[in-house]
């Protein structure tokens, strides 16, 4: 188990003022199994109206509108979290899990996608076993062989790249790794989700997938090409990136913005 | 039947509808393009008892329906039982995962259903398809009647017709009964949509404000209408015409500008009646079609009293090998699209296109289902002067309040086109009041 005391700092810059901001904030570390949340704070300014309300995926969220005129609209939010991967995530809603077993909509199979899937073989001529592989083997092999025809670059793909797209140029980032995973996985019938998260030692969010193997979610991060671990924190899951958006916006003003986004995750004790 | 008299005002009759504004919009080729509704003046005649009939058998649909979208986004009973294969919900375009466990008020979903139905020269009655989402249409028949009427007073004194005109009680009975407490607001996209008309006319006839997005704002998790003094006042049911992906940018299309940000989340907890339900799309794909005679079966435990056009689902192995064996004699419908495209008749394609199409069929044999071209029993029209056959279907209209409820007339759309089958407005067909004899 470790404990990690998390940072998530968001600054959006209008060049000039905007109004009636809505905003839905997908930034709240979750209360889940394997993963406490202490002492947790949220600040948004300017001041809001609003509330909190949690999605489908049991996701909880912000939501709210700054009414007034404003150029700058930050949020942040810090706590702790104890984090203990050990222990199984059981899958509680086993008849929903129907929604993670088809492609969604940035995870629509194609092309290049099929041809990279090929490369992966099937179970028995990895394994050489006669009845195949688990959820969970099969998705490590997958894991591995996109890891080995994917570069890491960031700026080449954006928030709407799919799965297919992102698979026939061979670059991007993370968010591109967890969406060729799990269309690969979708392809095998293997149900799995997106998560968005913190990890140590990254400035920015993270995301990784989850496979279900019948009884339990287990995490993998293509990115690294490992077993997720006690460095990871989970905010939220999805079918893609979009049902997982950290910060929705919806405004009447100016559309030229920035955006600053800090991510600091820390360990506080190790504990064995 | 005695109708002579009425069909002497036909020109006037649709002057009025025209100076009205009963019209059509298309979008084609990126441009708005506005069509006059051409109203035929013979009615389509239904009897007491065949209505009754269709009436029963409209409600047993309707209800069955409805219960099984709450369960498809409640506890999925019909997909564990295997009733419904799961890749026709899940890969279906109207799922939303936005619904799952997301009860609307009174666990009411299709409040306004439209179902196509068609009857066949043996007399017997077909559904066509059912629409779930935004049926339109029943605007026309009202205000036809009304001006009929007017024309012509003695035709319906002398002929036992039900009125047409208590829909708009109806319709605000449905309203009211899930409304949350507030005002009611048809929400439409505005001036440029297909069926601008049909949302003022609803409007004005139920006593609803009619309003567009940006008069209705979400505060303190509820809805309100702003007025143009900034006066705002809470709204607790919205007949929204306009679709669930433009409902609200936070939730489904962030692009979407005709909206009402948040909309969705103080619906999901309970404090605004939407109707209909968003996600209702999953019941009415063309996929989904197939199986209502099952669903009612297996929710009401009762057999299906008005049937479906022969339908195959090339999905299943005994049925593609039926469609491949009698491809000239079906219609294949794409599911995933609506208002009469997608649909092509085996028997009209040349040897390459039908090549073509085997091969898109055996690649994704659940985009497609495949049925039996129905004889339609022709309906007469009125043609420059002459009277004329002409293909037709009915959209039935059933309102689900405490209990569900029939009106008692329709929509008659009819092929302007002797040689087609497909009578969508869209497509530039026209329409028919639809006379159920009380008698």
């Amino acid at each position: 188990m470790r404990r990690l005391s998390y940072q998530y700092y968001m600054q959006l810059s209008f060049l000039h003022p905007v109004e009636r901001h809505h905003f839905t904030l997908r930034c709240l570390p979750m209360a889940d199994v394997g993963q406490k949340i202490e002492e947790q704070t949220l600040q948004i300014t300017p001041s809001y109206v609003g509330g909190y309300e949690t999605d489908s995926f049991g996701n909880q969220f912000v939501y709210g509108i700054v009414r007034d005129a404003h150029t700058h609209f930050v949020v942040d939010v810090k706590g702790v979290a104890c984090v203990d991967h050990s222990i199984p995530i059981p899958v509680t809603e086993l008849h929903r899990i129907g929604m993670f077993r088809y492609p969604s909509k940035l995870t629509k199979t194609g092309a290049a996608l099929k041809s990279l899937l090929q490369k992966c073989g099937t179970c028995v001529e990895m394994q050489g076993a006669e009845d195949g592989c688990n959820a969970l083997e099969r998705a490590c092999m997958l894991m591995d062989v996109l890891y080995h025809n994917f570069q890491y670059e960031p700026g080449v793909t954006g928030v709407n790249t799919t799965a297919e797209e992102a698979c026939e140029l061979g670059r991007g980032v993370c968010q591109d790794y967890a969406h060729i995973l799990l269309a690969l996985c979708r392809m095998e019938w293997i149900p799995c989700r997106y998560v968005v998260g913190m990890m140590m030692g990254e400035g920015a969010s993270h995301a990784w997938v989850e496979v279900c193997d019948g009884k339990e979610w287990i995490a993998l991060d293509p990115t690294h090409n490992r077993l997720v671990d006690d460095n990871y924190i989970r905010i939220s899951y999805g079918r893609d990136a979009q049902d997982c958006t950290i910060n929705q916006g919806y405004f009447y003003g100016s559309a030229e913005q920035t955006q600053e986004i800090r991510v600091v995750v820390e360990e506080m004790s190790y504990d064995r | 039947m005695r109708t002579e008299e009425l069909y002497r005002y036909s020109d006037a009759v649709n002057e009025l509808l025209a100076r009205y504004g009963v019209k059509f919009g298309i979008y084609k080729n990126g441009t708005f393009k506005e069509q006059l509704f051409p109203f035929d003046m013979i009615p389509r005649v239904i009897g007491k008892d065949e209505f009754a009939y269709l009436e029963k058998g409209l409600k047993q649909r309707v209800m069955a329906l409805n219960e099984f979208i709450k369960d498809i986004y409640g506890d999925k009973k019909i997909i564990r039982d295997g009733v419904v294969p799961e890749e026709f919900v899940y890969m279906g375009s109207g799922y939303l995962t936005q619904c799952e466990g997301v009860m609307p008020p009174k666990g009411v979903y299709a409040h306004i259903a439209g179902i196509d139905l068609v009857q066949g020269k043996d007399g017997e009655w077909y559904i066509l398809e059912d629409n779930l989402r935004i049926p339109s249409g029943a605007s026309y028949p009202m205000i036809a009647r009304d001006l009929c009427r007017k024309s012509s007073p003695a035709t319906f004194e002398e002929n036992a017709i039900e009125d047409n005109r208590n829909y708009a009680k109806l319709l605000r009975q449905t309203m009211d009964y899930v409304n949350t407490g507030g005002h009611t607001v048809i929400l439409s996209p505005g001036r440029y949509n297909a069926a601008y008309f049909e949302h003022s006319y609803l409007a004005e006839q139920t006593g609803a404000h009619l309003v567009t997005g940006n008069e209705l704002v979400v505060e303190n998790d509820n809805l309100y209408f702003v007025d143009y003094s900034g006066k705002k006042e809470r709204v607790g049911a919205v007949y929204r015409r306009i679709s669930d992906e433009y409902l609200d940018p936070m939730n489904f299309n962030p692009e979407s500008v005709i909206g009402i940000p948040h909309i969705y989340d103080i619906y999901r907890k309970g404090n605004v009646a939407l109707l209909n339900a968003p996600g209702n799309g999953v019941a009415d794909d063309k996929g989904i079609y197939y199986f209502v005679p099952k669903m009612i079966q297996y929710y009401l435990g009762e057999e299906a009293i008005l049937h479906n056009a022969p339908t195959y689902l090339p999905y299943y192995e005994k049925d593609m090998q039926y469609v491949l064996e009698h491809f000239d004699n079906l219609v294949l419908k794409d599911v995933a699209e609506a208002g009469g495209y997608g649909v092509v008749f085996g028997s009209g394609m040349t040897k390459e296109e039908k090549e073509n199409f085997i091969a898109m069929l055996k690649a994704e044999p659940r985009r497609f289902i495949a049925q039996e071209v129905i004889d339609f029993l022709d309906i007469n029209i009125y043609d420059n002067g002459q009277v004329v056959p002409r293909k037709a279907d009915l959209r039935a209209f059933v309102l689900m309040g405490e209990e569900p409820m029939v009106w008692k007339s329709g929509l008659t759309r009819f092929s302007r086109n002797p040689d087609s089958f497909i009578v969508n407005s869209s497509q530039g067909g026209g329409f028919k009041d639809t006379w159920v004899m009380s008698e």
